[in-house]
């Protein structure tokens, strides 16, 4: 098969690949990349110096506009929640707008990384990570302000269950708690995610750092992986693992956020459409994010070989779908308000649209139903400048429909008596304002040092979609050198290609070895079979951390709800399962994701720090575009002479023997 | 593309491997002495924190040396002789300096224990007492709703008759008035006995708190509103 990349039919399209001929995939990276090139395109935009100067413009103002932020925060501890605008009777404002927005935001993040990795969207592997970070600086923004919106900040950890001397449990019964559930550990999960997709490009940063300060925070970071394959293998499988546990755990997060409005029984906010509605909105919201963000970094650091015209395409397509849906969602609203006959669900959509509250409706409807249907069209999905424009667009439109709800709703009530109406503070708009500082401050700080691109299944898609030539295995015998090694603690065989190694790989195990491992920069696809790796146990240790949470989380809420502090809220039983699901659910998923994320550690030896095979200078290339076969001096079959001339016969390029501790 | 291109940068060939052998073992006791650390964080909050060891045994020098050991306990004293509100308002009060005159304009006028007395008598500054038993502000306690219901002033303030400086002697936590209030028989007598201080139940005491409920309407609400308003 030849590289797609280098066809002629596949070149004369220039830099548009969002045209897929029958039968035959377009390209997802362009340009004539290998495996060395991809590391030096991303890994050398955390080496180089010099930024360009926008990054650094926007990073001063963003770190400007954070530090207003804590300024704010810092006002709001000494002052109280009254330099809000929160009054009766909108008791919630912009803390819980800004809540739900950035949560939002979020979503994208884990959809392209757990669901589209699910659906085997390969297109993913050049946006995961960046979005995953996106969506882990979106829920921290979150998360600050329903912390801080509680009045008594200092004893916010009163939501969290723990023995304490007031005797006194949560109400696991409220759907406010069950947003502390799931908004925690959707952003704990999230992390574990977005980690353990890094370390593999964290130790190639690692193996190319210079200096020592950068070798040991990213040798620090990176775990001491080395990309073995027995390690590649639990690391797929963990992989995969967590996304399937992230996808649910993503769209109950916003259903659960919904519940904080459904469940409570005020006109507007009643409603069963709330948990699809909310979601749909978060993904839409947070793919507009993702563009907003994607085009200028894919500028500075000239990114257009990776993040190509498709990528762009298919976000568009994600945001005309997603904005649709809004969009339909919005015209059942007012169908179901005017279709219940209820008088106060038909005032609260009535007082919508053409209340005092009139402007942020259409500002809502215009930027999330009209503008994204501009996306229909093929010239302005490739128009970036127009595309930006849409997602900014889009993004101003979320935010609206958050204050829509929340307000409109909230400041006139059943009661005309008791309407009011809510204006922000500047305290409000600088919070506002600030929280962008903080995500774009820590967005920029990740862009600039760390993996921004997963490097790893960038290289692996290259492989398996044949981007990259494979090049015959080396008839000679490999150079030998051995010299100077008096007591090896093994021996290492190089090679340039990884179908080359697969094949020896076989032979390796035919000849009877049993402790000896391939390393690779990516998991190359059927070696472990070749191998003979048995499959991991470690879906079964994913499968008792979650059987664990179900239980603990169930039985936690027994405990507490029902027999150690019996307390009647709102009329619900004592004992009531339906209301338990949703932290019974997260625990299932919090627990289940450490079993992955630590079991896929602890099987694979991990942390470790130093291991004979760094002891070899060729080494270092392992997690950028090399590959090696190791045979341990501990194996029962190890011979120094006999094993050197195997493996210099098995088609690679360079045996060595590895230095002892 | 016949030749992978030569690497721009490389790691450099001079380097060592960064971490020494050794290192794995360090990250390991590390790890074992971070392990321990949380667990003791955990206890140290468990019981540094909670209000048993906190509070109990505070027990602040007064202005005046005054025992309650011997008012009380020897010379036989009636409570409400000097927190003389305690029986029909929330606060038992302090007593003012001429509550302490009643008797000491008369007893040991001379002693040079009472001359902060004599002073606070005649410049009319009252005596800055120390408060021992102090709830929190958003908590709205009522003296006479347990005083005069059957709850004897020793269920919370321990044998004040033995104490020559009052100390603190219970946590006065929420989960404590909780613990009554979910349970109150054994803290119930009759209510000519609540100042008692070595009071002993002559009937089975079974059967006195179920009479004692029944006579005092003892129905204690555990709601949120009885103690936050």
């Amino acid at each position: 098969m030849s590289t797609i990349a280098m066809d002629s039919s596949s070149s004369d399209r220039g830099a548009d690949n969002t045209i897929e001929a029958p039968g035959e995939r377009a390209p997802l990276v362009l340009g004539k990349h290998d495996y060395g090139t991809v590391t030096d395109t991303i890994c050398g935009i955390a080496e180089k110096a010099e930024v360009p100067k926008a990054w650094k413009i926007a990073f001063v103002a963003s770190g400007m506009a954070m530090a207003v932020l804590f300024a704010m925060i810092g006002y709001l501890f000494l002052e109280g929640v009254g330099v809000w605008g929160v009054n009766k009777p909108a008791g919630w404002g912009f803390a819980i707008v800004n809540f739900v927005f950035w949560v939002g935001i979020g979503h994208a993040g884990t959809l392209i990384s757990a669901i589209l990795f699910l659906f085997r969207q390969k297109w993913r592997t050049s946006i995961n990570r960046f979005a995953e970070a996106m969506t882990i600086f979106a829920v921290m923004c979150a998360g600050i302000l329903p912390a801080i919106h509680v009045g008594s900040v200092w004893v916010i950890y009163w939501v969290f269950p723990y023995p304490n001397q007031m005797a006194m449990w949560p109400n696991f019964r409220s759907p406010l708690l069950w947003d502390v559930f799931a908004v925690s550990t959707y952003a704990t999960v999230s992390m574990l995610f977005w980690y353990m997709g890094m370390i593999p490009d964290l130790a190639s940063l690692r193996d190319r750092a210079k200096g020592r300060i950068q070798r040991i925070a990213y040798g620090l970071a990176s775990l001491g992986w080395r990309g073995s394959q027995r390690h590649w293998h639990r690391y797929e499988v963990a992989y995969m693992l967590l996304a399937a546990l992230a996808a649910p755990l993503v769209l109950s997060v916003h259903s659960v956020v919904s519940f904080d409005f459904a469940v409570s029984q005020l006109p507007g906010w009643h409603t069963t459409i709330f948990p699809p509605y909310f979601v749909v909105g978060a993904v839409f919201s947070g793919f507009a994010m993702v563009l907003m963000l994607l085009l200028p970094v894919r500028n500075w650091f000239g990114m257009k070989d990776f993040i190509t015209a498709k990528h762009l395409d298919n976000i568009a397509k994600v945001i005309l779908v997603t904005g649709s849906i809004v969009g339909y969602a919005y015209s059942i609203e007012l169908f179901i308000a005017w279709y219940s006959g209820n008088h106060y669900e038909v005032f609260a959509f009535v007082n919508r649209a053409l209340g005092p509250y009139a402007f942020a409706y259409w500002i809502m409807v215009s930027c999330n139903v009209l503008a994204p249907q501009l996306l229909w069209s093929k010239k302005i999905r490739s128009n970036l400048k127009a595309l930006f424009m849409i997602a900014v667009l889009v993004n101003v439109g979320m935010w609206f429909e958050r204050y829509v709800i929340v307000i409109t709703s909230l400041s006139r009530d059943f009661l005309p008596s008791s309407w009011g109406t809510y204006s922000p503070t500047w305290v409000d708009i600088l919070t506002l304002v600030g929280s962008f500082g903080l995500f774009l401050h820590l967005f920029l700080l990740f862009v600039r040092y760390m993996p921004m691109m997963a490097m790893a299944e960038v290289k692996a898609v290259m492989h398996d979609t044949g981007l990259v030539q494979p090049k015959p295995a080396n008839a000679e015998k490999a150079e030998i050198a051995t010299a100077g090694v008096e007591n090896p603690a093994g021996a290492l065989l190089e090679f340039t290609d990884p179908d080359a190694m697969r094949e020896a790989a076989g032979k390796v195990r035919d000849a009877g070895y049993e402790n000896w491992d391939a390393y690779s920069p990516f998991p190359v696809h059927g070696l472990d079979r070749k191998m003979g790796i048995k499959r991991t146990k470690l879906p079964f240790v994913v499968f008792v951390g979650g059987a664990t949470g179900l239980l603990a989380g169930t039985l936690l809420q027994y405990a507490t709800n029902a027999v150690d502090y019996p307390f009647v809220t709102s009329g619900k039983p004592l004992s009531s399962i339906p209301a338990w699901i949703p932290v019974s659910f997260e625990l299932t998923v919090l627990l289940a994701a450490f079993g992955a994320f630590l079991g896929m550690l602890a099987m694979n030896g991990l942390p470790r720090f130093w291991h004979p095979t760094f002891t070899s200078k060729r080494f270092a290339r392992v997690t950028n575009d090399r590959f090696f076969i190791g045979i341990n001096a501990d194996d029962p079959k190890f011979d120094k002479k006999q094993t050197v001339t195997f493996l210099a016969g098995l088609g690679g390029t360079h045996v060595e023997l590895l230095e002892g501790e | 593309m016949s030749e992978v291109p030569e690497q721009k940068k490389g790691s450099d060939p001079t380097l060592k491997p960064i971490f020494p052998p050794w290192f794995d073992r360090v990250v390991k006791l590390a790890g074992l002495v971070a392990g321990i650390g949380v667990v003791y964080l955990v206890v140290l909050a468990v019981y540094a924190g909670s209000p048993e060891t906190i509070n109990v045994g505070y027990e602040p020098a007064q202005p005046i040396e005054y025992s309650h050991r011997l008012h009380v306990g020897e010379l036989g004293m009636d409570c409400r002789y000097c927190h003389n509100t305690v029986e029909t308002a929330a606060m038992a009060a302090i007593p003012p300096t001429q509550t302490c005159m009643n008797c000491h304009s008369q007893i040991r006028k001379e002693s040079e224990l009472l001359i902060d007395l004599q002073e606070s008598y005649t410049s009319g500054k009252p005596i800055p007492w120390v408060r021992v038993h102090d709830l929190p502000d958003y908590v709205y306690f009522n003296h006479s709703a347990h005083v005069a219901r059957g709850v004897g002033c020793v269920s919370c303030h321990g044998r004040v008759d033995q104490m020559d400086v009052v100390r603190q002697v219970e946590p006065l936590s929420m989960s404590w008035c909780l613990d009554c209030h979910r349970n109150p028989d054994e803290h119930l007598r009759p209510i000519d006995q609540v100042t008692e201080m070595d009071w002993v139940p002559e009937e089975i005491p079974e059967t006195l708190h179920a009479r004692l409920r029944e006579e005092y309407d003892i129905n204690p609400s555990t709601s949120c509103s009885t103690c936050h308003r």
